[in-house]
C-alpha cells in the first residue's frame, strides 16, 4: 500500500545495561511527515539516531533487531554507514553550522564526497538553499560567516546542508525548541513543502506542533511505543488510555 | 561605636593603600627591566666606551662577524646575522614542531582510548615542566654524536655535530609538549554537535577530525604555537649548548654551527665592565624586539584568521 | 546500494596515518629523555654524590710515627673489594670516582691508627686526619718504589703491609665530583625566594583582586605584569646583574655576585605565576562568603585576611610548588647573576651554583662531565615529579574547596 522508505521490526537498544529501546516496530512511510512524541527521556531522540546509526558513536552501546532501508538492513557490519548517512540526512536540536562561510556549510557535504567542480557545487547550494527557503535572505551574502545568522537562520542553513546531500529522508531531533515563535513557524512552514520530495521524521516536544504538521504520530513511552497511527486519529481518538493521558496533559 | 567604625575602615584605607604599593612595584619591574637593560645597552652606541670609539648602529644591526678584531681594541661589533640565525631556527622549529605537536593532540583528544589518553596527557604535562638545560645537556649527548655521524657519512663538516640542525631538534623537543597540551585542550573544548552534524552528513571521522575539528579549535591551537615560538626565541642554555657558537654567519646550512641572540650572550662573559660587557645588553635589546614584534606580528594574523569565519 | 563497504580513500589513509606517525615520533622523542637520562644518570647515583664537594682537596702528609702493633680489625673478608692493612689499622676500597675512574679509596680507620693526626706538609695546617671516603693518590716509601692508586687497591693494601717498607709521604685527597655545594645553594635559593616572591606576590594578588578599583590604572598594572610571562629568564639574568647585584653590593657585606641578588631575580621571574594562580584561587571563594562577614561588621582587611585568604590556601600552595619548580630548573638568569663556579662552602653574600647551573658548569668545560651531569639531572627530574604531583594534589584540594 504505503511506500515504507524504513521499516524497523523488533528495534531493541541498551546503554550497558540499561534497556533504552524495547522491541520498536515502526514504519516510515514515504513522503509522508512522521512525528515522534512523547515524555521526555522516552526514547525518541534514541530511536531517531538508530535510523542513520549515529548511536554508533556512543560507547557500549547494543542494538538488536531490523532496521530496513527501501527493504535493505542497515545493522551489520558489512553496511557502508557513511552511504547510508548520506541517504538519511539529521537536523540537530541545537543550530550547529561549522565555523565558515555559508556557502562552505552548504557544500561540505558535497565536497567531502568528492565533488570539487566549483559550478557544481554552487548549483547544488544554490538549489539547497531555495529549498530551504533561506536563498533570498543570503543570496547576496554567500561567503559571509555563518555565525552571524540568527538561530533561526541558522538552522534553516542546518537543514539546508542536510539537503545539499539530496537524502530521501531527513531526521529532524527537535528542530524548533530552541528558536523563536516565528522562526518555529517558519521551519513548520518549510516542512510541509519538504516533505513533498523528502520523507521527514521529526522527534517533537510539542503535541501541537506535531498534531499541526505530521502525518502519522508514534507515541514513545518508557522505550515502548504505545501507539502508532494517523496523527488525526491518534489525537481525535487514542486508542490507549496512557496516550489520551499524554495527549490531554495528565502528565507530560 | 561611631568610632570604632571609623577606624575599622581607616585601616582599610591604609592597607589598601600599602597593598595598592605593593602592587605598583610589581607592575614596575617590566620598565625597569626595559629601563635599565635599554641605556645600558644603547650605551657602546653613543658613547666613546673608554677611548674606543662608540660601536656602529647599522654596522652592529647588519653585520656577519661578531667581532672583527680584537676584544677590548675593536668596536666592531655585528649582531646581524645572529639575528638572522635566531629567526631562522626559530622557523624551522616551529615547521617541525607544529605539525607533530597538534597531530599529537589529535590523537590524545579524539583517538586514543580514555586510560592512554589520560597517560599521555600526564606525560606530556610533566614534559613541559622539565627544565631547559636537561633538554640541553640530551642534545649534547644524544643528537650531537649522531648528527656528527650523519654528517661525516653525507660527507659534511659539522662542529662535532654542533650545528643547526642539532638546535632545532633540542628547540622542537622542548616546543612539543607545550603545543600538544594547548592544542589538546583546545580541541576536546570543540562543540561535539559541530563534529555530529558533520558526521550525519556522511563525512568520515578522518574528514571530521581535519575539516572540522581542527578548523573549530584553530585559535587555540594557533596561540599554543605562539607561545613555542617565544621560548624557542628566548632559550639560551640547550641552545648555547648545542649551536656550536659560530662568530660569524649567518648559518643556513643544516649542518652548520650557528649561534643564535641568546648563545651568543651567554658566551664569554668574562669582565663586568667595559664594551664586551656592554654590547651583550645591546643584544638584550634586541632579543626584546625580536620577541615583541614577533609576539605582536603572530598574534595579529592570528586574530585576522580568527576573524574570517566564526 | 551499500552493502558493500566503500573503498579507503589514499587521502583518508595519509590522513590517519600523519597522524599515527606524528603520535609515534612524539613519544619516541620525548621517552628518549627519560631514558637518556635515567641510563647515564644511574651509574654514578651513590650518597656521596649528595654530601661530597665537589673540588678534591689534595692533602699531603706524614707518619708522626711508624707502627709497632697490628690492629684488631673488624672482618671485611666477605666484602668485595676491600682489603685490609693489618699494619696500620686500615682497610682500602677498590672504587670508580664520580668521573669514572678506578681509585683506592679508604674503607675503614681504626681510631688508634697512626693514619689519625698526621703530620701535615701543607702550609699553615700542623695535623691532619684520613677519613673514610677519600682517596689515596700515592704513598712513597723510603728505599722502596712508591704505591700508585693505579696499581689497585689490592697490591696498594699489600704494599703498604710489607713490614719492610718504611713510609715517607702521603698524598690523598678527597673524592670530589659532590654536588653537596650546590644541593645546598639550590636549597637556599629556594627558600629565599619564597620568602620574598610568596609574600610579595600573594599581597599583590589580594590587591588585584579584593581592593584594586576597575580602571585603567588597574588594567595597565595588570598588563605590565602579565608582559614579564613573555620575558625570556636570560634577560632576567641582565636585570639581576644591573639591578640586584649593586643593590646587594651596596647593602650587604657581599662584594660581587651573590646568592642574595640571585634569590631576588628569581623572586621577579616567579612573581607573575604567583600572583596569577593566587588570583585565580581568591577568585574562586563565593562572594557570598564576603558579603557575611561585611554584613557583619567586619571592614575590608579583615574580610581578606581573615575568610578569604584562608580559603586560597591550597592555590597559595599551588604556586608555591610551581615557584619551586621554577627555581630548581632556572639556568640561564642565574648563570649570569651567579656565575658558573661550584663552590663546596656556600656562603649567601657570595656566589655559587644551583643544580641546574652546576650541569651548565660541567657541560662547558673540557671535556664535558655528561655522567654527573646526567646524574644531578636525573635528581632535578626526580624533584619536577614530585613537584608535580604536588601541584595536582593541591589543584584537587583546591577544586574541593571551590564550588
Amino acid at each position: 500500500m504505503m511506500d515504507k522508505v524504513i521499516d524497523t521490526q523488533d528495534l531493541s537498544l541498551h546503554y550497558g545495561e540499561f534497556n533504552a529501546l524495547m522491541n520498536i516496530s515502526l514504519p516510515i512511510y514515504r513522503n509522508k511527515v512522521t512525528a515522534l512524541i512523547g515524555p521526555s527521556g522516552c526514547g525518541k531522540s534514541t530511536f531517531l539516531r538508530c535510523l542513520n546509526r549515529m548511536n554508533d558513536l556512543i560507547d557500549n552501546v547494543k542494538v538488536d533487531g531490523i532496521i530496513r532501508f527501501n527493504g535493505q538492513p542497515v545493522q551489520g557490519a558489512g553496511v557502508d554507514v557513511i552511504e547510508l548517512r548520506k541517504k538519511v540526512g539529521m537536523v540537530f536540536q541545537k543550530p550547529n553550522p561549522f565555523p565558515m562561510s555559508i556557502f562552505d556549510n552548504v557544500a561540505y557535504g558535497p565536497r567531502q564526497q568528492g565533488i570539487k567542480n566549483k559550478e557544481i557545487l554552487k548549483g547544488i547550494v544554490e538549489k539547497a538553499l531555495k529549498q530551504a527557503a533561506l536563498y533570498n535572505e543570503v543570496k547576496d551574502r554567500l561567503t559571509e560567516s555563518a555565525t552571524r545568522l540568527s538561530g533561526g537562520q541558522q538552522q534553516r542553513l542546518c537543514i539546508a546542508r542536510a539537503l545539499a546531500m539530496e537524502p530521501e529522508v531527513l531526521l529532524m531531533d527537535e528542530p524548533t525548541s530552541a528558536l523563536d515563535p516565528m522562526a518555529t513557524q517558519r521551519i513548520e512552514e518549510l516542512i510541509e513543502e519538504l516533505k513533498k520530495d523528502y520523507t521527514i521524521v521529526i522527534v517533537t516536544h510539542s503535541m501541537q506542533q506535531a498534531a499541526r504538521i505530521s502525518d502519522n504520530t508514534a507515541f514513545f513511552l518508557l522505550g515502548e511505543i504505545v501507539e502508532f497511527g494517523l496523527t488525526s486519529e491518534i489525537f481525535a481518538n487514542p486508542r490507549d488510555k496512557r496516550t489520551e493521558d499524554y495527549i490531554t496533559g495528565r502528565f507530560g | 561605636m561611631k568610632g570604632s567604625k571609623t577606624s575599622l575602615s581607616q585601616i582599610d584605607t591604609i592597607i589598601g593603600g600599602l597593598l595598592m604599593l605593593l602592587a605598583m612595584v610589581a607592575s614596575s619591574f617590566i620598565v625597569i627591566i626595559a629601563t635599565f637593560i635599554a641605556i645600558r645597552g644603547i650605551l657602546p652606541f653613543i658613547t666613546n666606551n673608554s677611548g674606543l670609539g662608540s660601536v656602529n648602529v647599522l654596522q652592529f644591526l647588519t653585520d656577519t662577524v661578531w667581532l672583527r678584531g680584537e676584544t677590548f681594541v675593536s668596536t666592531a661589533y655585528g649582531a646581524g646575522f645572529v639575528i638572522i640565525n635566531t629567526l631562522y631556527i626559530a622557523f624551522l622549529t616551529v615547521l617541525l614542531s607544529f605539525p607533530i605537536g597538534v597531530l599529537t593532540a589529535l590523537f590524545i583528544a579524539k583517538i586514543a582510548p580514555r586510560p592512554i589518553a589520560a597517560t599521555m596527557r600526564t606525560v606530556i604535562e610533566l614534559l613541559a615542566s622539565i627544565p631547559s638545560i636537561v633538554f640541553g645537556l640530551v642534545g649534547v649527548g644524544l643528537f650531537l654524536p649522531v648528527i656528527y655521524q650523519i654528517a661525516r657519512s653525507l660527507g659534511y663538516s659539522s662542529g662535532g655535530g654542533s650545528s643547526v640542525l642539532a638546535t632545532v631538534f633540542v628547540l622542537s623537543l622542548m616546543s612539543i609538549p607545550t603545543i600538544t597540551a594547548v592544542a589538546e585542550v583546545s580541541i576536546r573544548q570543540v562543540d561535539e554537535s559541530l563534529e555530529q552534524a558533520s558526521l550525519a552528513l556522511g563525512a568520515s571521522p578522518t574528514q571530521t577530525r581535519f575539516k572540522i575539528t581542527l578548523l573549530a579549535a584553530k585559535s587555540g591551537i594557533f596561540s599554543g604555537a605562539i607561545l613555542a615560538v617565544g621560548r624557542s626565541l628566548g632559550e639560551a642554555t640547550a641552545v648555547a649548548l648545542v649551536s656550536g657558537n659560530a662568530r660569524s654567519g649567518p648559518s643556513f646550512g643544516l649542518f652548520e654551527t650557528t649561534a643564535t641572540i641568546t648563545s651568543t650572550l651567554l658566551q664569554g662573559l668574562k669582565e663586568t665592565n667595559g664594551i664586551d660587557y656592554d654590547i651583550r645588553f645591546s643584544l638584550g635589546i634586541i632579543l626584546m624586539v625580536v620577541i615583541l614584534t614577533t609576539n605582536f606580528a603572530l598574534n595579529f594574523i592570528k586574530r585576522k584568521v580568527g576573524n574570517v569565519h566564526g | 546500494m551499500f552493502m558493500v563497504k566503500r573503498k579507503i580513500k589514499l587521502s583518508e589513509i595519509l590522513l590517519n596515518g600523519s597522524v599515527i606517525l606524528s603520535t609515534m615520533l612524539s613519544v619516541v622523542a620525548l621517552g628518549l629523555i627519560f631514558f637518556y637520562v635515567i641510563k647515564e644518570g644511574t651509574t654514578l647515583l651513590n650518597w656521596d654524590l649528595f654530601t661530597g664537594n665537589y673540588h678534591a682537596r689534595n692533602y699531603i702528609a706524614e707518619l708522626k710515627e711508624t707502627s709497632t702493633q697490628t690492629f684488631e680489625m673488624p672482618d671485611f673478608s666477605n666484602i668485595e673489594n676491600v682489603f685490609t692493612v693489618d699494619r696500620f689499622g686500615i682497610a682500602l676500597q677498590e672504587d670508580v670516582d664520580l668521573a669514572g675512574n678506578g681509585v683506592v679509596r679508604v674503607y675503614y680507620v681504626h681510631p688508634d691508627s697512626p693514619f689519625n693526626q698526621m703530620l701535615s706538609k701543607e702550609v699553615g695546617s700542623e695535623e691532619t686526619d684520613l677519613n673514610v671516603g677519600m682517596i689515596f693518590q700515592r704513598i712513597s716509601y723510603v728505599d722502596h718504589p712508591s704505591s700508585l692508586s693505579r696499581g689497585g687497591a689490592q697490591k696498594f693494601a699489600s704494599e703498604l703491609n710489607d713490614p719492610q717498607r718504611e713510609v715517607f709521604e702521603i698524598f690523598f685527597s678527597d673524592l670530589g665530583g659532590g654536588i653537596r655545594g650546590s644541593i645546598i645553594t639550590t636549597i637556599y635559593l629556594i627558600f629565599m625566594t619564597l620568602i620574598i616572591a610568596v609574600p610579595f606576590g600573594v599581597l599583590t594578588a589580594i590587591y588585584f583582586n579584593e581592593f584594586a578599583p576597575s580602571n585603567w590604572i588597574t588594567k595597565t598594572m595588570r598588563n605590565f605584569i602579565e608582559t614579564l610571562t613573555g620575558v625570556p629568564s636570560i634577560i632576567y639574568g641582565l636585570l639581576g646583574i644591573t639591578v640586584f647585584v649593586p643593590l646587594t653590593v651596596r647593602f650587604t657585606p657581599a662584594v660581587n655576585s651573590n646568592l642574595i641578588a640571585g634569590a631576588l631575580t628569581l623572586s621577579v621571574i616567579i612573581l607573575p605565576t604567583i600572583i596569577r594562580t593566587t588570583e585565580e584561587s581568591l577568585r574562586v571563594v563565593p562572594d557570598d562568603h564576603r558579603a557575611a562577614s561585611l554584613a557583619l561588621g567586619a571592614n575590608k582587611t579583615q574580610t581578606t585576611f581573615k575568610v578569604v585568604l584562608p580559603q586560597a590556601t591550597p592555590g597559595i600552595l599551588t604556586a608555591t610548588f610551581l615557584g619551586i619548580g621554577r627555581v630548581i630548573g632556572e639556568s640561564a638568569a642565574l648563570i649570569f647573576v651567579l656565575g658558573a663556579a661550584v663552590k663546596d662552602t656556600v656562603n649567601i653574600y657570595e656566589p655559587s651554583t644551583s643544580l641546574a647551573v652546576h650541569i651548565w658548569s660541567m657541560m662547558t668545560d673540557e671535556p664535558a662531565n655528561i655522567a654527573l651531569s646526567s646524574t644531578i639531572a636525573l635528581l632535578i627530574l626526580a624533584i619536577v615529579l614530585v613537584i608535580n604531583v604536588s601541584v595536582k594534589l593541591s589543584v584537587k584540594l583546591l577544586s574541593k574547596k571551590g564550588i
